[in-house]
């Protein structure tokens, strides 16, 4: 249970390094994401698991996955980590950059076999590597919003949708979102108007939530005055901002260049 | 008689009495362990023959029971029964692990006290406690509960007449808020295991309960149960009857 | 869902012994043949002997622990249902008496491997370095032979091993932290929160109490069932069955359950010589041992004693000093109950998850010494009505009427300390049990420090339940918990252990068990006794052979033996602050 503490640390210092330093961007980010992806399906093996060996297990999905450790969270973590290996790909223009920045070889070899010899691989790592990604980002919107927006429904369902309207949004906005991204795999005018659009609704929609769930923690019993408790027992505050954060993958999916 | 609405006028029996309705524990039995279904349906379907009480205790005891614990805003197919469970305690000599130094054992305590309050409706009304009226019998029995009977002294030198109220109900209250039928009228939750509750705070529902639907109702015109007045000695009665552990 | 996937949950079919849904006791358990002497004999298998048992038989002794109950299988023994949970508790005969005589049976009293620890509430704090020093510091009482100092690391190490989840930063007596985090609220909780927070007065929500928030080997954490007090199914709440037995069986100890130990015999040099016992089949026999340990708790403890009479000890084993039975004490437990306009369903959650000390240590501006702690309960429906019948005199239609209102009603309680006095004691009776044992006669009454802590403590509790936002507040007088009857202490003119259990008399006979507290603070006792038992076991351990062939007594303090600990105690929880 550690270990994402670490992980953790590790991409948020390695993303920070990569800023600064091209040589680290393509060094120490993607070790640190590839471990981090690990270990977040490290971590979505032991949450199934504990769900399995709370009373009843899976013969009782529905109060087991509220009441047991939140399923996908250790794959929205990985989310981040996926992200972070993405931009390690990622090579700022000009003539003098390969030259300067030689890829190193095990990057290719990497690349091999991922595709397993197919003959576009020369051609996504291509895309990648000149900013042409928008069906990936896509696919990784599609995938964070269906993570994000499962959190939303059984923690909202645990709390009986007491605030009807604004516990629905997520539950609506993320299947929008989701068709929109899918949709934008395959037609670039969805990706253009489509896609941000439903993508700036779950920004918004995560900012909305993000003010419920503080306000949330300051109402409960002692409020300010027990802020561990009431952080770590209240709605958790920063579960709006990684749904808002699905929509800003999206909306960055809209921004780019479309793969060739 | 019916309760009543404020109004006055009666409210019909119901088969659910309770602010819950349409609430079942039962109907969730599938989710409880098999240990736990085996001894709550037996509660539900056996119901022991009446072998500790006489013939006569037994009809003096159906009509305190009914006075301890009544039951006619309950249809009359489902009432609980409450005399069967208290004679299968007495029975089996079933007793909470404790006596009181000033009482004897409790199928003792039984047997007197019927007596006693026989002795009572007799030195009051001049005939046996079961052959008066129902507003006479709650106000002999509500002198217990002020510890003042009106006769019958002679047994209560032997017997502690709060301490004997204060078994009396509590075993009614036992058994019948060991019923699920009793659990469904006041929306407790019943069994809990494997499946326990999502929902702590704030006094939601779980998917599988229910809301509350109040409505207001006064009890029958003949009772004087509905007030609420301390039990006699209460200040004294730390310990008492079949207490069960809090903390 | 009308039903859990692949149908109703059916009872398990292997022959395995289940002390929850995925743990088992370790099988197949050793079996001292008969006629063996062997090393220790240990009365009673609760919070003490469980741990006693574990502690001595990881060191290598040959160790049998005797239990008048059954030794639990939680699958199949325990109903999740109040009513039918009458054998987790002591219900054989006792005689009550004094003018504010004690209850027991479901009050205080378990029966059964794991004793009390079966149904306790599992709230556990530690006592406060105050309550060691009565005598010297408040003029009543007796100090003990010890200091928090000896006992704390046995405090944490018993925080760890049950383990015991809590706040990071828990601020009275010692302070210290917990190394498994504190547990979600339930309504009870947030109302006592919420009304300590009105009045100004720190709470400690989500524990200490010894229920797991995360799980823990092969134990579950709480499914927030509210059943504490019924068994523990889930094995999320610690009792010695699951946390220390399974370890004392896996390294050789024998428990023998249903086995009513009659008499503690006594050998022509002053020293026991062993046990006799009604086994299962009501027939007695005796089991030869080195060393006997009395473990049986606060009223069975003296009453063995006593039905140990001897020559020599004509009245009561080991009862030199008189005080056999004497100083026995309960703790007050006023519940008091208010009424909400909102629903609390207080049935779910554990009855214990949120407490304040902030009245625990004597205030000089009040007219008495020493204090309270406020705890929530939440009493099931049969518990309620029976409270109810007290606090507001309900019964006939007034009791349907409050019984429909039970999702209305939160109860919090008073958790206060009384003063040990000579006169509250345990005896015997004429009476006689099946077994044609005499029972125990108790004798308890309230003396004027009593009467004046419990009228202070019910009034500040009825505040906090009304700075809650209760509409409507009333309270049932009662009492919590029993510990002395058999003392510490180190003059043996006064008291009948040592200060490391042994009795004063007899050099190899020992008491550990809630008997040998001098004072009970306001805390519940459970983990004291856990700790007082690991210390004893240490010391135990330390004399190694002399206790068995010498009366010389080595008053040396032993080191803590942490390897000792079972090994699922370590490697887990969270840093925190010691």
């Amino acid at each position: 249970m550690y270990t994402p503490l670490y992980c953790a640390a590790a991409v948020g210092g390695a993303g920070i390094w990569a800023v600064c330093s091209r040589k680290a961007a393509r060094t120490v980010l993607p070790a640190v994401c590839v471990v981090t992806l690990a270990d977040s399906a490290i971590g979505l093996y032991f949450h199934v698991r504990g769900v399995h060996r709370k009373p009843g297990g899976w013969r009782l999905p529905v109060v087991n996955i509220i009441m047991g450790p939140p399923l996908f969270a250790p794959l929205l973590f990985g989310v981040s980590a996926y992200l972070g290996l993405i931009a390690s790909f990622l090579r700022r223009s000009g003539h003098d950059e390969e030259r300067r920045f030689p890829r190193p070889a095990a990057a290719g070899h990497v690349a091999r076999l991922l595709t397993a010899g197919k003959h576009e691989q020369i051609g996504w790592e291509q895309d990648l590597r000149e900013g042409r990604f928008q069906k990936h980002m896509a696919v990784a919107t599609i995938v964070s919003a269906f993570l994000s927006g499962f959190e939303a429904l059984y923690s909202h369902y645990k709390n009986r949708f007491q605030y009807r309207i604004a516990q629905a949004s997520p539950l609506v906005i993320a299947p929008a979102l989701m068709v929109a991204a899918g949709a934008a795999i395959r037609s670039k005018r969805a990706a253009h108007t489509a896609l941000p659009l439903l993508s700036v609704a779950a920004m918004v929609d995560g900012g909305v939530g993000t003010f419920y769930h503080v306000r949330g923690v300051i109402r409960r019993p002692g409020g300010l005055k027990r802020p561990l408790y009431n952080v770590i027992w209240g709605p958790p505050v920063f579960a709006p901002l990684l749904f808002a954060a699905c929509g800003f993958v999206g909306l960055l999916a809209s921004l780019l260049r479309r793969e060739k | 008689m019916n309760i009543r609405k404020p109004d006055g006028r009666p409210i019909e029996p119901m088969r659910q009495p309770g602010y819950y309705p349409g609430y079942s524990t039962l109907s969730q039995q599938k989710f409880w362990d098999a240990k736990t279904r085996e001894v709550v349906l037996a509660r539900v379907s056996n119901v022991p023959p009446i072998r500790f009480f006489s013939a006569d205790q037994a009809r003096t005891m159906e009509v305190i029971c009914a006075h301890i614990i009544p039951q006619d805003d309950r249809d009359p197919a489902y009432r609980i029964p409450i005399l069967p469970g208290i004679d299968d305690r007495l029975w089996n000599k079933r007793h909470d692990g404790y006596r009181f130094e000033d009482m004897p054992d409790d199928g003792e305590a039984f047997r007197l006290g019927l007596r006693a309050i026989d002795e009572i409706a007799q030195h009051l009304h001049g005939a046996l406690f079961v052959d008066i009226g129902w507003r006479e019998q709650d106000l002999i029995l509500e002198s217990l509960h002020h510890g003042k009977p009106a006769a019958g002294h002679e047994i209560w030198q032997r017997m502690n007449v709060s301490r004997f109220w204060l078994m009396l109900v509590q075993d009614c209250v036992e058994v019948y808020y060991a019923h699920p039928w009793a659990w469904d009228e006041i929306g407790y939750g019943g069994p809990a295991y494997p499946r326990a509750y999502m929902r702590l705070e704030g006094g939601l529902p779980e998917p599988w309960e229910v809301d509350e639907q109040r409505y207001d109702w006064l009890a029958p015109e003949d009772t004087v149960s509905d007030k609420y007045e301390l039990v006699a000695g209460e200040e004294s009665h730390y310990g008492s009857p079949g207490q069960g552990g809090t903390h | 869902m009308k039903r859990p996937l692949l149908g109703q949950f059916e009872a398990p079919r292997n022959g395995s012994h289940w002390l929850g849904p995925i743990q088992r006791l370790p099988q197949p358990m050793r079996r001292f043949p008969e006629g063996e002497t062997v090393d220790y004999v240990i009365v009673g298998v609760g919070a003490g002997g469980g741990v006693l048992s574990q502690r001595l038989s990881r060191a290598g002794f040959r160790v049998i622990g005797f239990d008048a109950g059954p030794f639990w299988d939680s699958e199949r023994d325990w109903v999740s249902d109040e009513a039918g949970s009458h054998p987790l508790y002591w219900e054989e005969l006792r005689i009550t008496g004094g003018q504010h005589p004690l209850a027991f049976g479901a009050n205080n009293s378990g029966r059964g491997v794991g004793g009390s620890t079966v149904h306790w509430a599992a709230f556990t704090p530690r006592l406060h370095p105050s309550d060691f020093r009565l005598r010297s510091q408040d003029g009543v009482a007796v100090d003990w032979p010890i200091s928090y100092a000896d006992i704390k690391r046995y405090y944490e190490l018993m925080e760890l091993e049950m383990p015991v989840s809590g706040p990071a930063w828990f601020p009275w007596g010692d302070p210290h932290g917990y190394a498994y985090g504190p547990h979600p609220m339930g309504g009870v909780g947030d109302i006592l929160i919420k009304g300590c927070t009105k009045l100004g007065i720190r709470v400690s929500a989500g524990g200490p109490v010894g229920i797991l928030e995360g799980s823990h080997g092969d134990r579950p954490h709480c499914i927030y069932r509210g059943f504490c007090i019924q068994g523990c199914k889930v094995g999320a709440k610690a009792s010695t069955l699951i946390t220390h037995v399974p370890d004392a069986i896996r390294n050789g100890a024998e428990i023998r359950p249903n086995c009513m130990v009659s008499r503690i015999h006594l050998g022509a040099d002053r020293r026991v010589t062993g046990v006799s016992y009604f086994d299962p089949n009501g027939k007695e026999r005796f089991q030869k041992a080195r060393a006997v340990i009395v473990s049986g708790y606060s009223i069975e403890t003296p009453r063995l004693l006593f039905n140990s009479a001897c020559p020599g000890f004509e009245n009561g084993l080991a009862n030199s000093s008189d005080c056999v039975g004497r100083y026995l004490m309960a703790q007050a437990g006023n519940v008091v109950l208010g009424r909400f306009d909102e629903l609390i369903r207080m049935y779910k959650a554990p009855p214990a998850h949120c407490m304040t000390e902030e009245f625990y240590e004597t205030d000089p501006k009040r007219d008495f010494v020493r204090g309270f702690a406020i705890q929530s309960v939440g009493p099931l429906p049969i518990a309620f009505a029976k409270q109810m019948m007290k606090a507001k005199g309900a019964w006939g239609w007034g009791m349907r009427r409050i019984g429909m209102d039970y999702n209305h009603w939160a109860s919090i309680a008073v958790l206060g300390e009384l003063l040990p006095n000579a006169e509250n004691r345990v005896q015997l009776s004429e009476v006689k049990d099946a077994l044609g044992l005499p029972v125990a006669k108790v004798t308890f009454n309230l003396y004027d420090n009593d009467q004046k802590l419990i009228a202070f403590a019910r009034k500040k509790t009825e505040e906090v339940m009304w700075a809650a936002g209760a509409k409507e507040v009333v309270q049932e007088a009662r009492y919590a918990h029993l510990v002395g009857a058999a003392r510490m202490g180190d003059d043996p003119e006064t008291s009948v252990v040592d200060r490391y259990g042994r009795t004063h008399d007899i050099a190899n006979l020992f008491i550990c068990d809630g008997s040998i507290m001098p004072t009970q603070g306001s805390a519940n006792p459970g983990l004291t006794i856990q700790a007082l038992a690991a210390r004893t076991a240490d010391y135990l351990i330390s004399q190694g052979e002399a206790i068995f062939s010498s009366n010389k007594r080595d008053m040396t303090p032993p080191p803590v033996r942490r390897e000792l600990a079972p090994p699922e105690t370590w490697g887990k929880g969270a840093p925190r602050l010691k």
